[in-house]
Formats: structure tokens, C-alpha cells, sequence
């Protein structure tokens, strides 16, 4: 992959998700997921967090929008370095 | 906005133990596979696989019945890199899903792993693989629906063992854990299986070459290559 299509497939991902998150807030953010629903099932309360993370991913389009870029670079740069380490450490 | 993954607390501390005890050991395997077989053009592609499957997983979609479901990627990042990096790269998402969005526990991040990045990764390739050539579509499709099935599976088992090992302390219940997730989580996998099949019939309009690239396998140099018809 090529610098100009890296930063292609970069946008093209981000504007996906810019447009994704529309729906998902139109029909999605009041409801959990299968395994929340199955602890709501079951009686059982989400238990207190061990680690407190220092971020959420927010529950409004511009907080959660901001969030998934800040967290597409910190995923991106994080695999991509570790990736490469694994390059070098194999060579 | 809903968090995605097994929570703390919910599991008993043995049961996380050995889930945390067993992602290491893959783990451990899969980097070593990775560190011998990965290329410099797998690279980038790595890295965006992962940036991208970690927005994707933010998108709930309705599943109906006031529940929805997610893209988990695993299958996905395995058709595309092979099963080793494709465990890698979705702990890669999870520990910084963990960490920095406090989205899924930190004791349980080991058995998060191996539901996902284990199962899905695992599952996805080798059941993909076992596709012929002409049924590539239908492949990718089954591939990601059992990954998420199975991996719910594991959830599940994992919530029943819990339960009985603690007398109810932690965990769910077995009668309502399996029915529940399960249920949930094959119409979830649908969903899943359409975005799969549906971002490599993209990719390999836009992007063929990268569907070529050689899979991190800890076999042969490259595993069965994904050739998807353009004109589908």
C-alpha cells in the first residue's frame, strides 16, 4: 500500500464511520448489545470497573465521533508499530 | 454509547485467571508466527485492518427486540491476513478498547480474546479455507457467522461456569446464558457475515492486489488466496 492510497483508505474508513454513527445514534445507542441484553435477562447489573479508563466513547454524535477518530490513530499507530517491530524482530 | 465486551466483575476471578493464562499462550504462539512470516507489505495493511475494525465496532446495528449487535472483524481480519496477525491485531483493538475506553474488563480481557480474537480468528480462516474456490461468497459468509456464533458460545460457557463455580456469585445462569446468547448472537453473526462478505467483495474491486497478499500461516508460505468476482 502506497502513502497516498494509505491516506485514501484512511478517509474513506473515517467518512464510513462519520455516516455509520448517524444510523447508529437513529436506531441503535438506546440498546445493548446480545451480551448486555442476556445480563439484563438474567438480573444481573453491570459490576463496578476494576481500571477506570481515562476516556468514554461519548453519547453524542460529536463526542463519539471525535473519540472513534482519536481511537482510529491510537489503534492505527499502535499495530502499525508493533507490526513492524514483529518485521524486524523476524528478519 | 453502549461498551461491547465482558466487564470486570462479571466472571469468576478462576475462570478469568485461566482465560488471561491461555490468550498468553496463544498469544504467544501467534507472535512468533507473525514475527517469521510477516512481510513489509502486510504492514500497513495490519494497521489500517485494525483502525478500521475498531471504528466499525463502535456501529451497533438494530437486531430487533430492543437489542443490537456489532461487527467483530475477526473473520474478516483472518481472510485478509491469515489467523496468527488476525488474533494479533484484534488484541491490538482490545487491549486500547480496554485500556483507553474503558470498553470491556481488564481481568477479563484474556477471555474477550479468546471469544473473539481466538474463535473468530481461528474459526473464520480454516472454515473460509474449506470453501472451494467458486463458493467464495458463500464462504466468507459462513466463516463470519460461525466466528461469531461459536465465539458466543465460548461467552456463554464461560458465564455458566462462572455461575456454577461461585454458586451464583458471578456469572449467569446456564438455562438463561446459552439460550440467551446464542439466540442473540446468530442473528448478530448475520450481520456480520453480510459486512464481511460485503467490505472483500469492496476491497477486491478497489484494491485487488491486497487480497492477493500471501497469509501469515504457520504452514505453507500462503494460504488460500481470496479471489472474490469483480463483477459480483
Amino acid at each position: 500500500m502506497h502513502k497516498r492510497s494509505l491516506l485514501l483508505a484512511a478517509a474513506v474508513i473515517l467518512a464510513a464511520f462519520a455516516v455509520g454513527l448517524v444510523f447508529f445514534f437513529m436506531f441503535s445507542a438506546p440498546y445493548g448489545d446480545g451480551l448486555e441484553k442476556t445480563m439484563e435477562n438474567a438480573g444481573v447489573d453491570e459490576p463496578a470497573p476494576v481500571y477506570r479508563a481515562p476516556l468514554e466513547y461519548g453519547d453524542s454524535y460529536p463526542v463519539a465521533l471525535a473519540m472513534g477518530g482519536l481511537g482510529f490513530i491510537i489503534v492505527l499507530g499502535s499495530a502499525f508499530l508493533l507490526a513492524r517491530m514483529m518485521r524486524k524482530k523476524g528478519k | 454509547m453502549v461498551e461491547v465486551h465482558i466487564p470486570d466483575g462479571l466472571i469468576d476471578p478462576l475462570v478469568a485467571g485461566a482465560g488471561w493464562l491461555l490468550a498468553i499462550l496463544i498469544l504467544a504462539v501467534a507472535t512468533r508466527v507473525v514475527n517469521r512470516k510477516v512481510e513489509d507489505r502486510h504492514i500497513p495493511l495490519m494497521a489500517m485492518l485494525a483502525a478500521g475494525i475498531f471504528v466499525a465496532q463502535m456501529l451497533n446495528f438494530p437486531i430487533g427486540g430492543g437489542t443490537t449487535g456489532h461487527l467483530v472483524g475477526a473473520a474478516l481480519a483472518a481472510i485478509l491476513l491469515g489467523p496468527f496477525a488476525g488474533a494479533v491485531i484484534i488484541m491490538v483493538i482490545l487491549v486500547i478498547q480496554c485500556l483507553v475506553f474503558g470498553d470491556g474488563g481488564v481481568t477479563t480481557l484474556g477471555l474477550n480474546f479468546l471469544n473473539m480474537g481466538f474463535i473468530g480468528c481461528f474459526t473464520g480462516y480454516y472454515i473460509y479455507g474449506a470453501f472451494p474456490e467458486r463458493y467464495a461468497k458463500a464462504g466468507m459468509f459462513v466463516a463470519a457467522w460461525l466466528a461469531v456464533f461459536l465465539g458466543s458460545l465460548a461467552c456463554a460457557a464461560e458465564l455458566a461456569l462462572s455461575n456454577q463455580m461461585s454458586n451464583g456469585t458471578f456469572g449467569i445462569s446456564t438455562v438463561i446464558a446459552f439460550p440467551s446468547m446464542t439466540i442473540y448472537h446468530a442473528i448478530i453473526g448475520i450481520g456480520e457475515g453480510i459486512i464481511t462478505t460485503g467490505i472483500i467483495a469492496f476491497l477486491a474491486r478497489v484494491s485487488p492486489e491486497m487480497l492477493r497478499m500471501p497469509k501469515i500461516t504457520s504452514g505453507s508460505p500462503s494460504g488460500p488466496i481470496v479471489e472474490v468476482a469483480t463483477d459480483a
